[in-house]
């Protein structure tokens, strides 16, 4: 009965969470992850590109809403 | 209050120092696995080697067993197959010196260009007896060479990976000192109430929390293809987590008190336990029990184990790199805060 009735998600902020349990249930269950090639070949190294991508995907993504704030502060300001 | 220039200069520097130094300087000679592993004293063994990062085609290798008491037995015939492979042939004589019964021998390969390099308990050897033969050798008659080059040095579970020490060790130093700067301007803005260094303070621990959670997240992925698991419920892995989380409140807290001079208070107060919170979590209860992060378990931290001389030229530039566009990124944040503030009192 309650698989036949469709999965309502209401905005954004209800999926995202929804998101981050499924990805921290299998993430975090214990298995060990399943040795593929890429990230284990040529000893480890696209271990590190992996790490400085993350990093500067970071950074990119706290620059976007900083700007977001400044955008939305520059449109108040204009606006009065 | 704006950041001077040559603070935004060094920052970029030493990043992109520690991003070009940390991904050049190869990784020094490892021994990656051997085959077989174990053998009897009394019969004749071929092995064959697997290396990492060696140059046999270029500089002719000599292979060696270390016994625990420091005796050399050298194997009589080498074949190359390639600059990392190796085919060592080696006779155990009956006696075998040290301790008896079964014993893990150390792999010592050794040659001009790349320096010796050596994997203990390569190879457990089980004798009935033990004794000195002339077979095995003492250590002095040995000659064993040594690079001169700039390396990083091979640590079998990391291989590559040991360079993570600069992209994800170096924003979890960035974090501390921001949070402790953060809790510093905190202490400032109660003792004499100007609001601006509660913006300082909040910019500041904004920023510390996305280092560490990119610390998290860097951390996972280096995990993964390290301990077998994103998530292995280290006792540090958990510590810092919590760390965040206790950071993460400190937004909540803030957004959820609608008077500002009230906010700023409960805020200032709230982050200066924060920052209390985070020592113990982070450097003390990791340390009392076992940990798979290096430094922990009653290991000193950053020992010459963790972190050769090589790689300290790289660490600590990337560190103070880290932490000054740390607070560079903070005040474009305070600035924004304060113009926002400027804006809402007109």
């Amino acid at each position: 009965m309650l698989i036949n009735k469709p999965l309502k998600i209401a905005n954004k902020k209800q999926s995202l969470l929804l998101i981050l349990t499924v990805l921290s249930m299998t993430v975090l269950n214990g298995q060990p992850i399943n040795q593929g090639d890429f990230f284990t070949n040529i000893g480890k190294i696209y271990v590190v590109v992996g790490v400085i991508v993350l990093v500067f995907i970071g950074l990119v993504i706290f620059l976007i809403r900083l700007e977001k704030r400044i955008s939305r502060l520059e449109g108040e300001i204009t606006k009065s | 209050m704006n950041i001077a220039p040559w603070v935004k200069v060094t920052s970029v520097i030493l990043i992109l120092y520690s991003f070009i130094a940390g991904l050049l300087i190869p990784l020094g000679p490892g021994i990656v696995s051997i085959t077989p592993v174990q053998a009897t004293a009394g019969e004749e063994v071929t092995l064959d080697i697997f290396t990492y990062n060696t140059h046999f085609e270029k500089s002719i290798p000599s292979v060696y067993f270390k016994s625990d008491n420091d005796q050399m037995l050298p194997a009589y015939s080498v074949n190359i197959v390639n600059n990392t492979q190796l085919k060592a042939h080696f006779s155990f004589p009956r006696l075998t010196p040290g301790s008896q019964g079964m014993q893990g021998l150390t792999l010592i390969i050794n040659n001009q260009l790349d320096g010796f390099t050596l994997l203990p308990n390569a190879l457990f050897i089980s004798s009935k007896q033990s004794g000195e033969t002339d077979a095995w050798k003492e250590l002095s008659e040995i000659e064993l060479n040594t690079s001169n080059e700039l390396k990083f040095p091979y640590r079998s579970i990391l291989q590559e990976t040991i360079r993570n020490i600069y992209y994800h060790v170096s924003l979890w130093f960035a974090m501390i000192l921001l949070y402790l700067v953060s809790a510093i301007k905190s202490v400032q803005f109660l003792r004499t109430g100007s609001i601006q260094f509660d913006e300082q303070s909040k910019s500041l621990a904004e920023v510390g929390t996305l280092f560490g959670l990119l610390g998290l997240v860097t951390g996972m992925l280096w995990a993964a293809f390290t301990w077998g698991t994103f998530w292995s419920f280290d006792v540090k892995q958990n510590m810092s987590a919590v760390a965040i989380l206790i950071y993460l409140a400190y937004f909540i807290l803030r957004s959820s008190i609608e008077d500002l001079d009230k906010q700023a208070r409960i805020a200032a107060a709230y982050n200066i336990f924060a920052f209390v919170a985070l020592i113990p979590l982070i450097f003390v209860v990791p340390r009392l029990t076992d940990s798979l992060h290096p430094g922990n378990g009653g290991n000193p931290a950053l020992g010459s184990d963790d972190l050769d001389n090589t790689m300290r030229l790289v660490f600590y530039p990337a560190v103070v790199g880290w932490i000054l566009m740390g607070l560079w990124i903070a005040n474009i944040v305070y600035r924004y805060h304060r113009l926002k503030r400027k804006f809402l009192e007109n």
